[in-house]
């Protein structure tokens, strides 16, 4: 061992290099399952709120007599727009309310590491596909 | 109130309100599961029963309220311009208010299910 010095030195690491990403590089970076979770709980809560007054307006045809019923089922379930709205809107409610619970349940500060988020930000996505899918097929 | 505790107070008010309105949520999907689509007759009959209509109207006063606290509280974290934050804020305030109103209207207004 002529060189002394050199040896007792460890190895240098590659430092980490932070940097601003340009837009055409946001493809490159994949939001995680518990953010995709979370942003859609916030797009299907706002959704649910802008569709509430359609959603009144629905259910007082719906109750005022039964002609008024049939004129809202013609509306929501006799052509196809009107069933795609009501599926998107069923999996709206039905997936915010799950996620709701998913939320709930972390704001008691439980199944908070990432392994459990990740895990249970599938399960929302999941339970409620198989939920709204359930209410559909009982509505056809 | 301070400041802090009114957050605290509306933080509690929106768990509150999600609660109720999920169990309201769960007792339709549950009742539709059970029973298939309903006619117009089982529809309304099941709207004419008083405390079906009470249950409702607390759900929809929670939805609004939820509502309201929820889209307040998103709109600044997309909405940066003052003045288009200010118009979803006042509208926020306008569907939440008519929400209330309108419920009250449907439920106890419409002939076809008063008692």
């Amino acid at each position: 061992m002529a060189n002394t010095d050199s040896v007792t030195l460890p190895k240098a690491r590659p430092r980490p290099v932070f940097r601003n990403i340009g837009f055409g590089e946001l493809s490159n970076y994949r939001l995680p399952i518990p953010g995709v979770a979370s942003i859609v709980h916030r797009v299907t809560g706002i959704a649910l709120f802008v569709a509430l007054l359609f959603l009144l307006a629905m259910l007082q045809m719906s109750l005022k007599s039964e002609a008024g019923f049939e004129a809202f089922r013609s509306i929501i379930w006799g052509n196809i727009f009107g069933k795609l709205v009501l599926i998107g809107l069923l999996f709206a409610l039905i997936y915010h309310m799950v996620a709701g619970f998913r939320h709930l349940i972390q704001d008691a500060n439980q199944w908070l590491d990432l392994a459990t988020a990740r895990s249970t930000a599938f399960a929302s996505f999941a339970i409620s596909i198989v939920l709204t899918a359930l209410v559909v097929w009982r509505l056809c | 109130m301070a400041a802090s505790s009114k957050f605290i107070t509306e933080w509690w008010l929106q768990r509150i309100s999600a609660v109720v309105i999920a169990a309201y949520a769960l007792l339709v999907i549950a009742l539709l599961l059970i029973n298939g689509t309903p006619n117009a007759a089982q529809w309304q009959s099941l709207f004419a029963n008083t405390g079906f209509k009470l249950a409702t109207l607390l759900a929809l006063v929670a939805t609004a309220y939820h509502g309201l606290v929820g889209a307040l509280h998103v709109w600044p974290d997309y909405v940066k311009n003052r003045a288009v934050l200010a118009v979803l804020n006042a509208y926020t305030w306008v569907v939440a208010g008519a929400v209330v109103l309108w419920s009250v209207y449907i439920l106890f207004g419409l002939s076809a299910i008063a008692k």
